[in-house]
């Protein structure tokens, strides 16, 4: 199966998200590797996903989780080799599976050649590639991003004695983007891999590329000035090259970056996930309609990327303080499941492993307007350990049997990068592929046929959205229309069964047909459709006129 | 329930749409053509600040004021709902917006009925009536009202308010020194457009067979107050803040306000004896606030006038005094009346005396119930008009002491309500 010709492939996409280290490990080092993850495309391409986002794999001292990079055109011994990662890439492809890399633009481990030439000496060439000072006194008022550990935007280079530039850790130099040369270099980065054959970039920290005097050194117009000379570049000599922007921003500030459609074609929707969850919890629609009627419209070649979880905690930085608190006593009654400003927990144990939650909260994400990502184990249920520090806990190794090490490594357990899970209602025996593949009702059966039946209409990734009224606030429903196709998707987001009168007038003569059992329901009238749900179910009719 | 009532089909869709909630809040204008709108502000801004997480819903009885109140604030479009929304402060749920629809004002006891009604099917925790028309109301003091339910877990909490010193005389001299005297509770406004009430209190209540009752139509909240108290529901006070301008005007018809208020009191009287009958000494009642607050505005009424009306009311009324009370407190009324005005005072236990007489005679039903509380009338403008003279220049702690020894005299002579009550004395013609 090979990649169909489309250079918005990425708005009909269906996403998983890993880190090749959590994967599999086919060395029995006890660490995920690109060999490892290559054997386990079958799987993903049964699963139904088109495209894989990897998290960071480079050479690095892995104190921001890899995104702190020593060397941008390599692979990190522990995943294997370039040639390991041409192979995989060679093998998602033949598989129709498009991949996405990760980016870090803003700056380089203090570990980098480049920086550590930069710091040698005032006169070294690669000098004005990083932020130097004098003082600690520039760029006043700029916040400081992870004020659990740095004090300042500033860190005292004891080599050179002069300051550098940092908006994250102190080991992280920012580079300086005012040198046109740093562009170039990571243009040369982007080509490099480009030529390789990876189909998209997710740009880290994109909106601190600039820094000015008497601004907060965000979302700068330079700063677009660069996304779009990329995106230039990348329309020319790569087109359908996808640019993914990471700006845990409101909807509105994020718009920017879409720019008239010349610069991101797709950015992560941040503020939608919280309130997914909210409103199943409220039980009430309140919260999703509120921030999708704040969502501004992007262009048409654009497209908002949406997520229930991943490899960070679950962010609670676009929520109200009252939000804030209702998420931390919904779902992190334990403090150690907090972290930062977020919860640092899986889905499956957020639903308290309620299958019929976990479904919904699918089913919302795979009918919402936007492109989905999975993150890896999701689609099992897998659980986490939030004892494991930092954001470790959501990224123990993939389950996928009931053997030693959840068949992820035949290395001793001692030696995995991370425990396996092993509780008695999420651990890998009781929580693997192998058990689900053999089940016809388990949860990775049911997100198969979610998957399929989503992959089918594009109706999902490419349509409009209206929200129908109906008086229960308990019931989520919208119409998603595109070139014909008109799906209406019912949600009953509440613990009780509850009936609903929709107002469905406009397609009265209309048939709705159940989406995953094919089945015929009762005509549109002319009047209110009334419909039944039982706890937290949810309808997909395609609407035809028969 | 008596068969003849019963929801409406649309309320009853509405309710259906809300599903189970924890608070609830009855708008009741009995002011036709009212306006709900500032008071639908205000529950939602208090919706915002106090019970952001909670599920809520805003019933409206008022007649013909859908519009204002049926459609809930999330509603797509909905920009009524919109604008008032202030910025930075929201509820993390839908405030759901419900309305009955009725052709014409509905009585007090429909209202309320169909309140209770809301309550027991939403399974609410928590609700308060409110009267826009007659109250200032602010997201303060509704979530005062609802406070105590909530989070304290009381089942009734009746209104304290500012009060000019001369406003509110019906409630200082009588309703509220006889009740608490009788029923063995301190709830000074018994009779209020404002009150909050549990949902085990509102289901107990809906149950009841009473509300055919006439005495259930005009003011059902003193009944509510009463079967809550005497049915060992946990009582308490909120502190609510100003009354209205509206209400400080309202009550100019002394006797309807008499037959509304004083006939609910006789009636609860006569129908739960058992409650109050063996009880001796008054209970704490909590409070959340100050317990009273007083103004110093001099009075605007005429008391010269007060007290014609109370001279040619008695002499008018002789026959049917004479029937209804004793014989020595008839004396010694026929006493005051002869007084001149400079000189005339109405004792206290004078007027504790009368009030037990009527409520006796009430019981014994001595003569028709209404003519009955229609006779008080004159009577209580006497009361009224040595009030004025006694409190012209009083201050508000000697008011209050004034108040205390009246409640005192209630209780000193309750034995003698409570052979009165049994005993019917046969007036000589």
């Amino acid at each position: 199966m090979a990649l169909q010709r489309d250079n918005r492939w990425y708005k009909d996409a269906v996403i998983y998200q890993l880190h090749v280290r959590t994967f599999s490990d086919s060395n029995a080092d006890g660490i995920g590797d690109f060999a490892g993850l290559t054997q386990r495309l079958d799987y993903l391409q049964e699963l139904g996903i088109t495209a894989i986002w990897l998290l960071p794999f480079y050479p690095s001292p892995l104190r921001d989780d890899g995104y702190d990079i020593a060397d941008y055109t390599s692979v990190h011994a522990s995943y294997g080799s370039l040639e390991d990662f041409k192979t995989f890439l060679t093998a998602a492809h033949s598989r129709g599976i498009r991949v996405i890399i990760e980016m870090v633009m803003n700056h380089t481990s203090d570990q980098h050649p480049w920086f550590k030439e930069a710091r040698s000496s005032r006169e070294n060439p690669k000098r004005d590639w990083y932020v130097w000072s004098e003082t600690d006194t520039k760029y006043q008022g700029v916040p400081i991003v992870f004020v659990d550990t740095e004090s300042s935007n500033w860190a005292w280079d004891a080599t050179s004695k002069a300051y550098y530039w940092h908006r994250f850790f102190s080991h992280q130099p920012d580079l300086n983007f005012d040198n046109p040369a740093v562009f170039e270099a990571m243009w040369e980065v982007m080509k490099f891999w480009l030529e390789m054959g990876v189909d998209g970039f997710r740009l880290d920290a994109v909106a601190f590329l600039v820094e000015r005097e008497g601004t907060l050194c965000e979302n700068l117009p330079e700063t677009h000035a660069i996304i779009r000379e990329l995106r230039k570049r990348l329309e020319i000599s790569y087109p359908g090259t996808l640019l993914l922007a990471e700006a845990n921003q409101w909807p509105a500030d994020v718009r920017a970056y879409f720019g008239d459609g010349d610069e991101f074609q797709a950015a992560f929707h941040f503020p939608l996930m919280p309130r997914m969850f909210m409103a199943v919890k409220l039980e009430d629609r309140k919260p999703i309609i509120e921030i999708l009627d704040q969502t501004p419209e992007i262009p048409d070649s654009c497209q908002w990327f949406i997520f229930l979880r991943n490899h960070d905690e679950l962010t609670l930085e676009m929520v109200t303080d009252v939000e804030r608190d209702y998420m931390y006593d919904e779902y992190a009654m334990d403090k150690t499941m907090r972290i930062n400003r977020g919860i640092r927990r899986r889905l499956a144990p957020m639903m308290n492993n309620d299958r019929r939650r976990i479904e919904l909260l699918n089913g919302l994400l795979m009918s919402m307007p936007g492109t989905p990502i999975v993150y890896y184990g999701d689609e099992i249920g897998m659980g986490d350990n939030i004892y494991l520090g930092d954001r470790n806990g959501v990224r123990t190794p993939m389950q996928w049997s009931g053997r030693l090490n959840a068949g992820f490594s035949w290395a001793d357990p001692e030696r995995l990068y991370a425990p396996v899970i092993s509780n008695a209602v999420y651990g890998y025996q009781a929580v693997n592929v192998e058990a689900q593949e053999r089940s016809d009702h388990s949860l990775l059966r049911w997100m198969k046929s979610l998957i399929q039946v989503r992959n089918a209409f594009r109706v999902f990734s490419r349509g409009t959205i209206q929200f129908l009224s109906p008086s229960n606030h308990r019931v989520l429903a919208y119409v998603r229309e595109y070139n014909g196709e008109t799906v209406l998707v019912v949600n009953n987001l509440s613990s009780t069964a509850q009936a609903v009168d929709l107002d469905v007038q406009r397609y009265k003569g209309y048939v709705p047909i159940e989406m995953f059992g094919r089945n015929l329901f009762p005509r549109f009238g002319g009047g209110p459709y009334v419909l039944t749900l039982g706890p937290y179910q949810f309808y997909w009719f395609q609407l035809r006129r028969l | 329930m008596p068969e003849d009532f019963s929801l409406a089909d649309d309320l009853l869709r509405q309710l259906m749409s809300v599903g189970e909630v924890d608070l609830l809040v009855g708008l009741s204008a009995q002011t036709p053509g009212s306006t709900i709108g500032h008071a639908v502000e205000a529950i939602e801004q208090s919706v915002r600040q106090y019970f952001v997480r909670d599920r809520v819903v805003i019933v409206n009885v008022s007649d013909g004021v859908k519009g204002e109140a049926g459609a809930s604030e999330a509603d797509n479009g909905n920009q009524a709902a919109k604008s008032v929304r202030s910025p930075g402060i929201t509820s993390l749920r839908t405030i759901h917006r419900v309305s009955a629809d009725f052709s014409n004002p509905p009585s007090a006891g429909i209202a309320l009925r169909t309140i209770l009604s809301a309550a027991d099917l939403l399974r609410a925790r928590a609700c308060a009536v409110v009267s826009p028309a007659t109250f200032n109301i602010t997201p303060e003091s509704i979530a005062n009202l609802l406070q105590p339910i909530y989070r304290e877990k009381f089942d009734f909490a009746a209104p304290l308010y500012t009060r000019h010193k001369f406003q509110g005389l019906l409630a200082r001299n009588l309703l509220y020194p006889m009740s608490r005297a009788v029923f063995g509770w301190g709830i000074r406004e018994l009779y209020s457009d404002e009150w909050g009430f549990s949902g085990r209190l509102a289901t107990f209540c809906l149950n009841q067979n009473v509300w055919n009752e006439e005495a259930i139509h005009a003011r059902p909240e003193a009944w509510m107050a009463i079967s809550a108290m005497s049915s060992d529901y946990r009582c308490c006070q909120a502190f609510l803040g100003e009354k209205s301008q509206a209400a400080k005007g309202a009550g100019t018809d002394i006797v309807e306000a008499l037959r509304q208020t004083v006939g609910t009191l006789f009636w609860c009287l006569e129908t739960q004896p058992g409650l109050w009958l063996e009880i001796d000494k008054p209970r704490e009642v909590p409070t959340f606030g100050p317990a009273h607050d007083l103004t110093l505005e001099p009075s605007e009424l005429d008391r010269h006038r007060i007290f014609e009306m109370f001279r040619s009311g008695v002499t008018e009324l002789e026959p049917v005094l004479h029937s209804i009370l004793a014989p020595e407190t008839h004396a010694e009324i026929k006493n005051m009346v002869s007084l001149e005005e400079g000189k005339f005072r109405y004792r206290t236990d004078v007027w504790v005396r009368t009030l037990y007489d009527f409520a006796a005679s009430y019981h014994h039903a001595v003569i028709h119930r209404n003519h009955l509380i229609q006779a008080l009338a004159p009577l209580y403008r006497g009361m009224t008009h040595s009030f004025l003279v006694e409190h012209a220049d009083s201050s508000p702690a000697e008011m209050e002491a004034a108040n205390e020894m009246l409640c005192n005299e209630f209780e000193l002579q309750k034995p003698y309500l409570r052979e009165r009550w049994k005993t019917k004395v046969e007036v000589k013609s």
